[in-house]
């Protein structure tokens, strides 16, 4: 555990990136690698689930150290990391245990899922005694889940690739899905031969796009970009591994099949060895519906056919990354798109399987006027992928870029405010937002904690310090003063306000300092966003226009 | 006994208010940081070792007058006297006696060691009024020569790596006891100029202060290897921008939490507080013997609640106004 410890505070200490990787790269070289293997896990995103809860650790602490529990409830807020709240309460003067990374996980960790409560605490009372002062917060780090430390899954890679001088894709795609500590070694990770057979049950690293922030014209001839509209439901990769069995990946890399079925009926009619990269979408006889729909489809395993019914689902395709096992990411996105379309045809098309259809617009400023029916669409406007471009891990700049439709933008009022967490682990920086409803009454609409400048969050935190209304668990309430401008993405309807109605991606886009609480907008207006104000909407037929795009709405 | 008043606290028998925020007549100081000690009184009293500290901070010409540790004189219908605090050179807590009855107000103290000012004195009292910035069990110290370990293994490693070591702390009090902990063998020691002044008093009170560069405007030093302890009020200034490469540290009992070093965007944090810590508090608290305890600034809700379960008569002193948290 010294060796991770230090680790882990070096990581804490540091602010850049290659400080971050070259750190890892010397934790790999001299640790054991069967306490790196879960660096390699954790670091990947995965957490232990299960082993304690947030109330069960807050009460044990209490009685370890002896404190009221709403002492120990009190720091938690003032601190806003529960593992760091615990160290610091619990933070023993043992001497260094000298057990591994791995050991301590399998001992002291893993076992606790299964125990009942006392066990737990009797557990969990000896680790306390033991740790050494150093250990008590990467322990708990993983213990109550996060153990991120700023550094990506891609610079894990990078760091892996430099110790066994593999390519970081091939250690991306080793890493990616999900897997444990005793199926994955350290040996297999950083193994140099490509194993052909082990690469067609996991999905790739998802190619990502980058925000478009210049001129659309700045990118040179329209001609050399495929255009597509940009999805808006699920990004995911179906696979088929051979036999008729497969998987469906999402970008979270989860395996998501059981949720989706019928779409893992489509798995039969594919090649094996196939890799598409798609997006799921809510689609009905009438073409796309909104995420919203989907969104009923989300969380639920196993839905039964009546759900499966009333909510359909299908896979658009956009990207063919494997065929017959052989990897065509190297390939440019147009001959991809050939071969993707060339498959997809072949296909029967009563399979909840499509294509994404290409826009095609003689210039820029045209493909610009398309952009506009993004919203009737139901979609957040283009993807601009370079027809020579490789299909990378993660976001590469310049390869595929997402030209989004301008967000909607509303005056809120902050009514109430919870600490933050990470940077802003004891500041009041996460806002509930409320807009003024028929009754001349604020309901909140949106939570939002991103966008301000870190000196406008520590005077609005101050503000909250100071204008404190009334305690609801975590969150305080807040006289309301202060006036955020929020973009959005889309409203819906929903029951988790009062108000009704929630809204897509809210971030703060600034502060109207020159706004009184009386200007800020109405809920009619964020119910004309979500399309609420309108009774019914009906659809007669499908309509396309002449590339075959459904019209939609 | 003591009242509260728009100026700040009021003694009605003696006539005089501690640590006032309004300008007033007579100010006793308990301690010669900007947020206890103002400028603009007609007249002040403090211990002696403060005198000197106060007169850098509000200028040479204020009527002060000072008085050693533990003597006592007699002020209207109040005895007062100054007890040390603990928390920088010459600071006091005050006890006043009226008719029998004895208050101390606390100012910032802390109970825990330190070389660079007087030993914290715990006076027995009926009623006692107390700082509590650190008021909450998460914030509790390490020993003062574990963090100037700490300090010293940056600087060594920082100089290995051939980058300055920027040390941001309080240029009263905590920039001192930084100082005293410094290993001079490392390298040089450089100090920004709000620093340097306090330093021939510290000497001079016995505290071993190393020997230091003043950083004057428009000079060129080389600070290869160096250890520089600057005022964080200068931590985004372009005075800082000149140590591009360096390694950026603060020392202060804020940074027991991660939260709050890492929105400074800082290298390192020292945990080294010169308030009581949770621990310091309760023991303090309770060890005066007060019947009557009146908590200021800071989490003061938690405390008193704790000290109310605890069988204490405490509560929160609403509106003193006597906060510790820019000096901290």
């Amino acid at each position: 555990m010294k060796k991770f410890a230090s680790l882990f505070h070096d990581l804490d200490g540091m602010t850049k990136t290659n400080d971050r990787i070259d750190r890892l790269v010397s934790y790999f070289r001299e640790a054991d690698p069967e306490d790196s293997i879960w660096v390699c896990w954790f670091l990947a995103g995965n957490r232990i689930k299960g082993a304690i809860k947030t109330g069960q650790i807050r009460a044990f602490v209490s009685e370890k150290v002896n404190l009221p529990i709403w002492l120990v409830e009190e720091c938690h807020d003032r601190v806003g990391d529960l593992a760091e709240t615990i160290s610091l309460l619990a933070g023993s003067m043992g001497s260094a245990r000298s057990l591994g990374l791995n050991q301590t996980i399998r001992k002291f960790l893993l076992p606790l899922r299964g125990m009942d409560s006392d066990d737990r605490k009797d557990l969990l009372f000896e680790v306390w005694d033991h740790l050494a002062m150093e250990e008590v917060l990467p322990f708990h780090k993983l213990l109550t889940g996060g153990f991120r430390m700023g550094v990506s899954k891609g610079n894990l890679c990078k760091a892996l690739a430099r110790v066994g001088g593999v390519e970081p894709a091939v250690i991306a795609q080793r890493l990616a899905g999900s897997w444990t500590c005793d199926d994955l070694s350290m040996q297999d990770l950083l193994n140099p031969a490509d194993n052909h057979h082990e690469s067609i049950n996991r999905p790739y690293p998802f190619c990502l796009a980058s925000p478009l922030q210049e001129k659309a014209d700045t990118l040179g001839q329209l001609a050399d970009w495929q255009v597509e509209w940009k999805w808006d439901g699920i990004r995911a990769q179906l696979l088929t591994t051979g036999g008729g069995s497969g998987m469906l990946w999402s970008r979270g890399e989860e395996s998501i099949e059981e949720s989706f079925p019928e779409i893992l009926e489509c798995i039969p009619h594919l090649p094996s060895g196939v890799c598409l990269d798609g997006e799921i979408l809510a689609w009905g006889r009438e073409g796309l519906r909104s995420f919203s729909r989907l969104q009923k489809r989300l969380g639920r395993k196993q839905p039964g056919p009546s759900v499966q019914k009333k909510e359909p689902v299908r896979f658009q395709a956009y990207d063919l990354l494997r065929i017959d096992g052989e990897d065509l990411r190297a390939l440019p996105m147009s001959e991809r798109r050939e071969q993707l379309e060339k498959l997809i045809q072949s296909l029967p098309n009563y399979l909840p399987l499509g294509i994404s259809p290409l826009v095609h617009e003689k210039d820029w400023a045209s493909l610009e006027n398309r952009r506009k029916e993004s919203r009737e669409r139901g979609v957040e406007g283009f993807m601009l992928k370079r027809m020579d471009s490789k299909y990378e891990s993660g976001r590469v700049k310049g390869c595929w870029y997402k030209w989004k439709v301008d967000p909607y933008v509303a005056d809120m009022v902050v009514v109430s405010a919870q600490l933050g967490h990470g940077k802003r682990a004891n500041l009041y920086s996460d806002y509930s937002l409320a807009v003024w409803n028929e009754n001349g009454e604020l309901v909140t609409v949106a939570k939002a904690y991103s966008g301000l400048s870190n000196e406008e969050i520590e005077k609005v935190d101050r503000f909250v310090r100071k204008n404190i209304t009334g305690k609801f668990g975590p969150v305080r309430g807040v006289k309301p003063k202060l006036v955020l401008e929020i973009a959005f993405e889309g409203a819906q309807a929903s029951g988790r306000h009062k108000s009704g109605v929630a809204l897509r991606f809210p971030r703060i886009n600034r502060w109207r300092k020159d706004k009184k609480i009386e200007e800020a907008d109405t809920l009619e207006t964020i119910r004309g966003y979500a399309g609420m104000n309108e009774t019914t909407f009906t659809i007669e037929g499908v309509k396309t226009d002449s590339d075959g795009n459904l019209l939609l709405f | 006994m003591l009242e509260l008043r728009q100026e700040g606290l009021f003694c009605p028998a003696g006539g005089f208010f501690i640590d006032p925020r309004g300008k007033v007549e007579r100010a006793v100081i308990t301690h010669a940081h900007s947020d206890h000690g103002r400028p603009g009184h007609d007249s002040y009293l403090c211990s002696e070792t403060c005198e000197n500290l106060l007169k850098i901070r509000i200028g040479g010409d204020a009527l002060i007058e000072s008085l050693p540790f533990g003597e006592k004189i007699k002020i209207g219908g109040a005895f007062v006297s100054f007890h040390p605090a603990g928390h920088i050179l010459g600071s006091a807590q005050i006890r006043v006696e009226v008719n029998g009855q004895i208050w101390v107000v606390s100012g910032d103290y802390k109970p825990q060691a330190d070389q660079t000012c007087e030993p914290f004195e715990l006076v027995k009292c009926h009623g006692y009024i107390s700082e509590c910035t650190f008021g909450l069990p998460v914030y509790r110290w390490l020993p003062e020569q574990t963090i100037h370990h700490e300090i010293n293994t940056w600087w060594s490693q920082n100089a290995q790596d051939e980058r300055v070591s920027l040390l941001f702390a309080y240029s009263l009090g905590k920039a001192q006891r930084v100082l005293a902990g410094l290993d001079e063998t490392l390298g040089e020691i450089f100090v920004h100029s709000a620093v340097f002044p306090f330093l021939e008093h510290y000497r001079k009170a016995g505290a071993r202060i190393p020997d230091v560069q003043k950083i004057e405007r428009g000079k060129e030093y080389d600070y290869q290897k160096a250890i520089v302890i600057a005022p964080p009020a200068v931590e985004d200034s372009t005075w800082t921008r000149k140590f591009r490469n360096a390694k950026k540290g603060f020392a202060s009992g804020w940074m027991a939490i991660r939260g709050a070093r890492r929105r400074r965007n800082l290298d390192r944090g020292f945990v080294l507080s010169d308030h009581a810590d949770w621990d310091g508090l309760l023991n303090v608290i309770k060890g005066t013997g007060a019947e009557e305890v009146k908590v200021t600034h800071g989490n003061g809700d938690a405390l008193t609640r704790y000290l109310q379960e605890d069988g204490i008569n405490c509560s929160v002193l609403a509106g003193a106004g006597l906060r510790g948290e820019e000096e901290e």
